[in-house]
């Protein structure tokens, strides 16, 4: 039994990726394929780089529709599904709202109201005019831009791992900054899976709990380091896309599901809920385990929805 | 060069195809109407490696063109190609595609040994060919291809030489003929990547099929395979051939029984007497690829796929529109960077010193070159069979070069057809 041992970075992140197998040469190659395609869809889903194709429809879909390849159609399709069934609460085109209250250089202000609604007239996957037919995308609002980033890291990853099973990889753990990951079989001395220890967001030198993984993702999401104070409240990064405000959801949220790009969205949107909301989208995907911290009562309250069954079909 | 028939009606509506003379396409406002119609032309991509897949993204953001056909001999692939673009058809033959009618324009990227046998029979068949570059990995296969796309009178046959329809390496191309750089001293490139060229499959014949570029009988080597675009650049802004090159390689990196050397140096010299030197590894990613070239007044580096940057001696003259452009800081150095479109950028109301924000890839213009020829032309393409031949018989020669650790002279005789 070989293991090797790659990384890349690439979206902000560091990709790594760990594979097990009986030819080093042939699982270097496999890893070599698998992120060229990460690299590769960074290019393309880059909210940056201008040449990106994610840029070409941001700087086009409020003039015209615009044409996509039918991958990012089918991802921005999927984008829409998921804001759908979370009612909302995912959305890609936030930008303009994380903008108006100061997330995206700065540490946060609060909007006069005006400002705030002006946000949200440029915000809502509502108002993305998706074309299944002609396969374009156009924009009802001028300003409006989508961001994959709550959804591409996941998308990647996905793909990537789709790649890896093609070049016969049976053992490997691909994550992306620790807080996506896929896992495809199980680690050569482990048969229950890929052990994931998830951290305490209040002291991450502890772990609030431990799972594992076995062909399956995982997605770990919490509000990062930006907030700020007023009327003695902190207000953290994370944007309730529906209302415009800041939100108080969960403190911490961890989603697995067969899917690393839903894992990735929903971590992402049960940020932006209270609890009974996170129960209703959590059973809208078969097979999605999910676990919240709210700190809401001051104590860390950890809701588990099936989250530690370990077998995601029961 | 031979003499091409270029139609007026081409002459007035597709000016991106004239080589050199480096008419960047009017304006880079480009209108983007989709009805995917039926007067898209018909293309099919033999090929669905990195590059086909590549191109077929591509190919659906460039207008007037459909993706109709894809063609692999490996399953995983097609499963590939019917995601990527769910309306082609699938073929494990080639031949299917080329007894298509419908079929207009095919693109070749197999692995090079493969093209000329898909390029003859494509032409041969009546298609325009778009063939990936190098166009061949012997000077027969390629003097073969060539005379098949000399000989197609009134077919296209364009190469994925893509930076000669880059605008923004035109627009430095005229700069530097300016004489930009006063008087040219030498020049230098690499492509530098960290990754074993291995590819991997659960069969193993695919294995073998995969691993081409490490097949010393059929691969160019790191000159031909990842060098290309970046020498086909050379030969045209320093406007001649290379009589010579002197080549060198090791395996340093990646010693897992391979024969092909994963790190390569090759020095070109021109019948002007300026050397080039290239160096290509797979051990390091150190500092990516580019090209520089040196010269008595000032330096010209192009990076990240057409950018470029000029660094000026302190004694040369102050250019006039030099305080207006953007600079850029590379250590001690300060680069000038040299943006196409500029003034029609300023007046776009977009700032001059901002990257273009409706610039494509490399690839795009290519690609869109190969189209618009198909609806005004046909003219021969910047990189037609010629510039493909010239390109595939230095990398070959080189590459031999390099095997044999060796200096070779570069028969003139190679770059023509009798």
């Amino acid at each position: 039994m070989q293991t090797v041992q790659m990384a890349l970075n690439a979206m902000a992140t560091r990709f790594e990726l760990l594979l097990h197998g009986d030819d080093a040469i042939l699982l270097r190659g496999a890893g070599e394929e698998a992120l060229a395609e990460i690299k590769r869809l960074e290019q393309q889903l880059s909210f940056y780089d201008p040449t990106s194709e994610i840029s070409q429809v941001n700087a086009n879909a409020s003039k015209e529709p615009v044409r996509v390849t039918p991958r990012l159609y089918s991802l921005l399709r999927m984008a829409a599904d998921i804001h759908y069934e979370t009612h909302g609460a995912f959305d890609v085109t936030v930008g303009p709202l994380m903008r108006c209250w100061g997330f995206v250089r700065g540490r946060g202000t609060w909007p006069d109201d005006r400002t705030r609604k002006e946000a949200l007239t440029k915000t809502g996957m509502d108002k993305v005019v998706l074309d299944d037919a002609d396969r374009t995308v156009a924009f009802r609002q001028p300003g409006m831009a989508l961001d994959l980033g709550a959804i591409g890291k996941g998308y990647s990853i996905e793909e990537a791992g789709m790649f890896l099973r093609e070049c016969g990889i049976t053992s490997a753990l691909l994550h992306g900054g620790t807080s996506t990951m896929t896992a495809i079989g199980t680690p050569p001395q482990n048969k229950d899976g890929w052990p994931i220890g998830i951290s305490d967001p209040r002291d991450h030198s502890r772990m609030l709990t431990t799972t594992s993984i076995r062909d399956e993702a995982l997605s770990v999401s919490a509000p990062k380091g930006k907030a700020f104070q007023k009327n003695g409240k902190i207000w953290g990064h994370v944007i309730d896309p529906r209302k415009g405000y800041p939100v108080q959801g969960a403190a911490l949220s961890a989603v697995a599901h067969p899917s690393a790009t839903i894992c990735d969205a929903i971590s992402t949107a049960l940020l932006a809920m209270r609890r009974a909301e996170s129960k209703q989208v959590q059973q809208k995907f078969h097979g999605m385990r999910t676990l919240c911290a709210y700190h809401d009562t001051g104590a860390t309250d950890l809701v588990s929805l099936d989250f530690y069954s370990t077998d995601p079909t029961n | 060069m031979t003499k091409h028939t270029v139609s007026r009606r081409a002459f007035l509506m597709g000016s991106a195809a004239l080589s050199g003379a480096g008419l960047i396409r009017a304006a880079n406002i480009k209108t983007r109407s989709w009805p995917g119609n039926r007067n898209d032309v018909q293309c099919g991509i033999i090929g669905y490696g990195p590059q086909g897949r590549e191109i077929t993204a591509t190919l659906t953001r460039v207008p007037g063109a459909q993706v109709a056909a894809i063609c692999d001999t490996y399953g995983p692939m097609l499963r590939r190609a019917q995601r990527d673009a769910p309306e082609a058809t699938r073929h494990e033959d080639y031949r299917e595609i080329l007894d298509n009618p419908d079929i207009q324009a095919v693109i070749v990227a197999t692995p090079t040994h493969l093209h000329r046998e898909i390029a003859l029979n494509a032409l041969q068949a009546g298609k325009h060919v778009y063939c990936e570059a190098p166009i061949a990995s012997s000077i027969e296969d390629a003097k073969a291809i060539a005379r098949a796309a000399r000989d197609a009178t009134g077919q296209i046959f364009q190469v994925g030489q893509t930076y000669r329809s880059n605008p923004q390496h035109r627009s430095v191309f005229q700069f530097m003929r300016s004489g930009a750089i006063g008087k040219p001293a030498m020049a230098r490139g690499q492509w530098h990547a960290k990754e074993s060229w291995r590819r991997a499959s659960p069969n193993a014949d695919r294995v073998r099929e995969l691993n081409w570029r490490l097949d010393p009988a059929v691969t160019t080597g790191l000159i031909g395979e990842a060098a290309l675009l970046q020498m086909d650049v050379a030969y045209w802004v320093l406007g001649e051939l290379p009589t010579s090159v002197h080549g060198f390689g090791q395996i340093m990196a990646w010693d897992d029984g391979r024969e092909v050397p994963d790190t390569i140096q090759a020095i070109f010299e021109f019948p002007s007497g300026l050397h080039m030197i290239f160096d290509a590894t797979l051990a390091s990613s150190f500092d990516d690829a580019y090209e520089a070239y040196y010269g008595s007044d000032s330096t010209i580096v192009f990076r990240d796929r057409g950018k470029a940057w000029m660094f000026k001696e302190v004694d040369s003259l102050m250019l006039g529109w030099e305080v207006y452009a953007r600079t850029d800081r590379f250590y001690k150095e300060t680069g000038i960077a040299l943006l196409a479109n500029a003034t029609q950028l300023d007046a776009q109301n977009v700032d001059p010193t901002e990257d273009d924000p409706n610039i494509e890839t490399p690839l795009w213009y290519a690609l869109q070159e190969f189209m618009d020829n198909h609806a005004f032309g046909p003219y021969p393409p910047a990189a037609d069979w010629e510039r493909g031949l010239e390109a595939a018989a230095i990398a070959i020669t080189a590459n031999q070069a390099i095997m044999e650790r060796t200096q070779m002279d570069i028969d003139p005789a190679s770059y023509t057809l009798d």
